[in-house]
């Protein structure tokens, strides 16, 4: 039961450029939830994942944590299904189980053996549909929640992103820990925790995906019998009206932390949300062409040639309201100021001087493999079509791949001026005490 | 579930005339080869002074050859999108391929010359070096790492697997560059080398490929060097390390069973039974029930030499001594208490679904067999160990119990206000 937020890798099943027809079958029932089903004849296992827009950015301000720790309370079972007897019949029939929570939404995922999804079905159904939220269950599962917490408190990399979040999301949900804090989930009832999930856990914000080995007529009876009555939505406070966050300062800090190895200096850039996914993509390219691999720029001339760290990496995650790049580096403090400054050199350059031919065609060919290695199980394609269902439409995560490759050099250079300023973006370096 | 997730097999198993084992398995599922070449040297091979010297060969291996330097190799594999990579392990090294079906050949081609020319140049080693000792340090940022490896120095004394794979900074800083040529020339021999490669590819290219690529590759004339795998010493041993941290963690183990011992399948029975998934013992007992831990939980390798067997915890500083019995408590009751006919059925199949889950990409496939193959086992035991799953009866796995939970080594960490009184 993670936090991690979800970083979409790159597309599709061949990396030919042939623009394939869906192959997942996508229905709306009558109640407004959305299922997704593809099969996969020939593998044995079938995989169930659900999502729900129902993650920590649907939280007032006061009730930070409790997308998260509703997942935990979900697995606590019903009025019907007693806490841990959901894990024991999923596990003990030799399937796996478990959840996790971002901002934009919580999913629960299991993988049976095709031959035990009617069994287990009508189970995660009645979990994710009839949460009882039991008031002793609630007062001990916090003190499991607390120690995620504190472990968190103890990993100086999740420090140094949570951190960086508060700082370049401002107001906005992202710049809060999805895990909440200890005092603010101390303050939350399981009666206010059962008010979000009648809200939130709706079939309009649900998307049932289901890949493997089981027929489609097989998932829509499944489907129809047990995502069936939803309980009546109960009225729960909202968080105030947010625009996508945007980033019109150059935010610096540094923070001193006991224990430290290294030093680190991350820097943050906010560019669009899954609604300009082709811009997404060229900022992925571009990502990927800063600093990813050995003959990328910054790994070849911090780490490689000058030898100023010890590591350099980027990474790029597209969410709802927008998405973010960030340029993470291992390093002695002392190079600290040094490579700050390379980085913002050679970001800006990207803005007036358009990248090889060479350097994006490496770049489309890691970030497509990447994305076709990454749909090589049901698990991972059930992942990737809900994680694009509960943002935009499953669909879209066929996209990708195209708009990766029908990039130009010239292309590129619009959005690093539009979406990755020096003036405009988040500093922060981790130190030791 | 006992369902099968490995491909419908179209496979051909055959040796080069060299004694090089190949392994080809075709998957046609997706577009996509994965191939791993396992040498029988790691950890096990290596002294209290020449400790990481087969992590930092393997880590130079893509930084340079008698043809190529690093940046050559490197965008020979990033313009396809591939991916190359070697490491090396407690029982073992390997060089690992990724690709789409088109770019293997080519690949490929990369890591027979990796693997028998590595020209080990200067300047990346002392880089190498360089990283390999920072991310010894960086282990120390993570209280669990802290925590493990005093457990683990503890329990294995000067034997190998005492170390870090990576070594220490004292034995990284005097590795020579002839050091690394040696060993290179003592132990990358064909001889005792497994090729395996999994995949949408004919397993008679497969099997031509690499004999065009590595059949010509004479065996040296000294037999290979042995295992350096002394008996350890086991003495209860309990190590208290104060530390100003959110969480503590508790760590207590036993040296345990190799792969080849008769208790091999019981043990991982055992473990799967105290340590696996949401509805293991530790996780209802420790997490559910008492809400002491968000992460509580139990692992047995799969070693040639002397495993372990290790349950720990991280729990808020005050419960350090309830988290402490609670383990104790778990781990003797298996030695106590004989689980009941439901407990092993649930544990059986948890092991097998799990092991079956496990074996869905081309990569783990190669991965599982090439490694059973390097063990010595043979791809065969992906099946004998199955039947010895379900076979382990309760009294087995008493028994078991009993005699690998005798002398216990703990490590403890966390604030000296909580660990001190434990000490």
């Amino acid at each position: 039961m993670s936090s991690a937020p979800y970083i979409p890798g790159s597309s599709a099943p061949d990396s030919d450029c042939v623009k394939a027809a869906f192959p997942a079958s996508v229905v709306r029932l009558d109640s407004g939830l959305t299922v997704i089903h593809q099969e996969i004849s020939t593998t044995p296992v079938v995989v169930v994942d659900v999502w729900i827009k129902a993650g920590a950015r649907y939280e007032p301000d006061t009730w930070t944590g409790m997308a998260h720790f509703l997942e935990h309370m979900v697995f606590k079972g019903t009025e019907q299904i007693l806490p841990g007897m959901f894990d024991a019949a999923i596990e003990s029939r030799g399937g796996l189980t478990n959840a996790a929570t971002s901002h934009d939404y919580a999913h629960f995922y299991m993988t049976v053996a095709a031959d035990d999804l009617p069994h287990a079905l009508p189970y995660l159904a009645e979990l994710l549909l009839h949460a009882a939220i039991p008031a002793d269950e609630f007062v001990r599962e916090r003190h499991v929640v607390i120690e995620e917490i504190h472990q968190a408190w103890d990993d100086p990399d999740w420090l140094g992103f949570q951190t960086l979040s508060e700082m370049v999301y401002g107001d906005h949900p992202y710049g809060r820990s999805v895990l909440g804090s200890p005092d603010s989930l101390q303050e939350r009832s399981p009666e206010e925790m059962l008010r979000f999930h009648r809200a939130h856990y709706q079939p309009d914000n649900m998307q049932v995906v289901i890949t493997g080995g089981v027929s489609f007529d097989q998932v829509m009876d499944l489907v129809r019998t047990t995502f069936r009555a939803f309980p009546q939505p109960e009225p729960c406070p909202m968080p105030g009206l947010v625009s996508p966050p945007r980033l019109m300062t150059n935010p610096k800090r540094t923070l001193t932390l006991p224990r430290l190895e290294h030093g680190r200096l991350v820097m943050a850039w906010l560019g669009p949300g899954i609604d300009d996914l082709q811009a997404a993509c060229g900022l992925d390219i571009l990502a990927t062409v800063l600093a990813e691999g050995r003959m990328s720029r910054l790994v070849r001339e911090l780490r490689e040639d000058r030898q100023w760290v010890d590591e350099i990496a980027s990474s790029f995650a597209v969410q709802q309201d927008c998405s973010l790049f960030v340029l993470s580096a291992w390093l002695a403090p002392s190079y600290i100021k040094e490579v700050e400054q390379v980085i913002c050199d050679r970001i800006a350059n990207l803005a007036t001087t358009p990248i090889t031919t060479v350097e994006l065609e490496r770049a489309q060919r890691v970030l497509c493999n990447d994305y076709a290695f990454s749909m090589e199980t049901p698990g991972q394609l059930a992942g990737l079509y809900g994680y694009y269902g509960a943002l935009a439409t499953p669909e879209l995560s066929l996209a990708y791949p195209d708009y990766v490759r029908d990039y130009s050099t010239s292309q590129l250079m619009p959005l690093a001026a539009q979406y990755l300023s020096p003036h405009y973006c988040g500093t922060l370096a981790l130190i030791p005490t | 579930m006992t369902v099968s997730t490995a491909p419908k097999q179209n496979s051909i198993t055959t040796y080069l005339s060299n004694g090089l084992k190949v392994i080809a398995i075709e998957n046609p599922a997706a577009d996509i080869v994965s191939a791993r070449i396992f040498l029988p040297v790691g950890q096990g091979h290596e002294t209290p002074e020449t400790a990481g010297i087969f992590s930092l060969l393997t880590s130079l291996l893509t930084r340079g050859t008698t043809h190529r330097n690093s940046l050559a190799i490197a965008e020979a594999v990033e313009y396809v999108g591939a991916s190359l990579g070697a490491d090396s392990a407690a029982d073992y090294s390997l060089i690992s391929v990724k690709t789409v079906s088109a770019d293997f050949e080519k690949i490929f081609t990369l890591a027979a010359e990796i693997l028998r020319e590595p020209s080990f140049p200067d300047h990346e080693l002392e880089l190498e070096r360089k990283l390999t000792i920072q991310g010894l340090r960086s282990m120390q940022e993570q209280p669990f790492s802290v925590a493990y490896k005093y457990f683990r120095e503890g329990m294995y004394g000067t034997h190998p697997y005492g170390f870090s794979s990576m070594g220490t900074e004292e034995t990284v800083s005097a590795i020579r560059r002839d050091d690394l040529l040696e060993a290179h020339r003592q132990t990358f021999r064909p001889d005792n080398m497994v090729v395996i490669i999994v995949g949408r590819i004919d397993p008679e290219r497969a099997v031509a490929l690499t004999d065009a690529l590595l059949g010509d590759w004479g065996a040296p004339k000294q037999p290979a060097p042995e295992r350096r795998l002394p008996a350890v010493d086991s003495r209860a041993y309990r190590i208290v390390t104060p530390q100003d941290t959110n969480q503590s963690f508790v760590i207590v183990g036993y040296l345990a069973a190799s792969v080849n011992h008769p208790d091999f399948a019981a043990l991982k029975l055992l473990s799967t039974h105290l340590g696996n998934g949401l509805s293991s013992r530790l996780f209802v007992e420790l997490r559910e029930k008492q809400g002491l831990a968000y992460d509580v939980s139990a692992f047995y390798p799969t070693r040639l030499g002397p495993s372990q067997f290790v349950a720990y915890i991280g729990t808020a500083p005050e419960n350090t001594s309830v988290a402490l019995d609670g383990l104790q408590s778990e781990l003797r009751r298996l030695c106590e208490v004989p689980l009941t006919d439901h407990e092993l059925q649930v544990a059986k199949n948890k092991m097998l679904g799990q092991y079956a889950l496990g074996k869905q990409t081309n990569g783990q496939i190669a991965q599982l067999l090439g490694w059973y193959e390097i063990l010595g086992l043979g791809t065969e035991f992906d099946k004998t160990f199955q039947t010895d799953v379900a076979a382990v009866t309760i009294e087995a796995a008493q028994e078991a119990a009993k005699r690998c939970f005798v002398d216990s080594h703990i490590s403890i960490l966390g604030p000296a206000a909580a660990v001190e009184p434990l000490r």
